[in-house]
């Protein structure tokens, strides 16, 4: 059972019901992983207003594929995958015509001069050091598609190494190869701004 | 522990990939050296800034967030729509084509029947739209004795 199924009705439960024409079941499934889902596309969109209508689309796809939901998986593996692709078919369309400014509505007052082993640890603290804001937002861009979704699906999501391995239809030494390397390149873009 | 060791535990620790003791001996080899303290802040810090970069280009989109179930509602209304569309054009769309075949064969009815010369006017073409997405296109040799089915259509299929 996943985390999101405590004290609620499992998630094949709600999928027979949806399957059976209960819509209300199908939103149920909506509300349950719609916050994950999000956090999971902007990561890799890069993009609130991209990410919002990613998530759209494939619970819309989700919806229309229920039938061949496998029960006994779990829900959100399955969902996932079809959300990443999505995903990442929003981002090769974009092609990064546009790069995504970073959010300078978000500085307030004087940004202190960093620790040099200090980084920041929430979006307040990020907002407040622009160019590093900037050089880690490069850096991201700059994964190729594979490898921000594994590294998001990680540490935005959470998601263990063997679920990623299913979600990206890829071997687990695959999965930790490219957390390798994507992790590799944040770090980089961190230490060049702490003067490391 | 040297240096070359000390990186690979860090990355491993990030992964949290390290027991009890490895991230024991770590700290001891960080305590004394400051370029693997940094390597191991740098490294540590990715997921907590990534997820920070996230909030931020998440940010302002609470509320759309919250319509997520009425968007999807929405949206899977349209598709549903559009399906309805597509399937109400192709039943319809077939049979003026299976008329179109029926009459055409109506014309050119082999000759060496018993009934030659063909005479159009002994012919009747039916067609019988069904409630689901089939329709009956029959065409019935009126004939000078009992009327005799020839051909029929059942459905799109057929």
């Amino acid at each position: 059972m996943s985390e999101r199924e405590k004290g609620g009705v499992p998630d094949d439960a709600l999928i027979r019901a949806a399957v059976a024409g209960d819509d209300g079941a199908f939103g149920e499934l909506v509300e349950r992983y719609k916050g994950r889902a999000f956090a999971v596309a902007v990561g890799i969109v890069g993009d609130g207003d991209a990410a919002l209508d990613v998530v759209q689309d494939s619970f819309i796809k989700t919806y229309y594929k229920l039938k061949e939901f496998r029960f006994g998986s779990n829900f959100y593996t399955w969902f996932y995958r079809l959300l990443v692709n999505q995903a990442i078919d929003r981002w090769r369309k974009s092609a990064r015509s546009a790069e995504v400014p970073f959010d300078e509505s978000w500085l307030s007052g004087d940004a202190s001069p960093p620790d040099s082993f200090s980084y920041p640890r929430t979006p307040e603290e990020l907002a407040r050091d622009r160019e590093l804001g900037d050089a880690l937002q490069r850096a991201v861009d700059a994964l190729p598609e594979y490898h921000r979704a594994v590294i998001v699906l990680r540490e935005v999501d959470g998601m263990a190494y063997d679920e990623i391995a299913k979600v990206l239809g890829c071997s687990v030494g695959t999965v930790m190869s490219r957390l390798h390397y994507a992790r590799g390149k944040l770090k980089e873009s961190l230490k060049s701004h702490r003067g490391g | 522990m040297d240096c070359r060791t000390a990186l690979g535990k860090i990355v491993a620790k990030a992964d949290g990939l390290l027991t009890r003791q490895d991230e024991a001996e770590l700290a001891d080899h960080l305590a004394g050296c400051p370029a693997c303290a940094a390597e191991d802040a740098a490294i540590a810090a990715t997921g907590p800034a990534l997820r920070a970069l996230t909030g931020i280009r998440a940010m302002g989109k609470g509320a759309a967030l919250d319509a997520m179930g009425t968007r999807v509602r929405a949206g899977i209304g349209e598709v549903r729509e559009t399906r309805r569309r597509s399937s109400r054009l192709a039943r319809w769309v077939w049979i003026p084509a299976a008329v179109a075949l029926a009459v055409s064969a109506l014309l050119f009815y082999p000759a060496g029947t018993d009934r030659s010369p063909f005479h159009p006017s002994s012919f009747d073409v039916a067609v019988e739209d069904v409630e689901s997405d089939a329709a009956t296109v029959a065409l019935v040799d009126k004939g000078e004795d009992l009327p005799r089915v020839i051909w029929i259509i059942e459905d799109a299929k057929t």
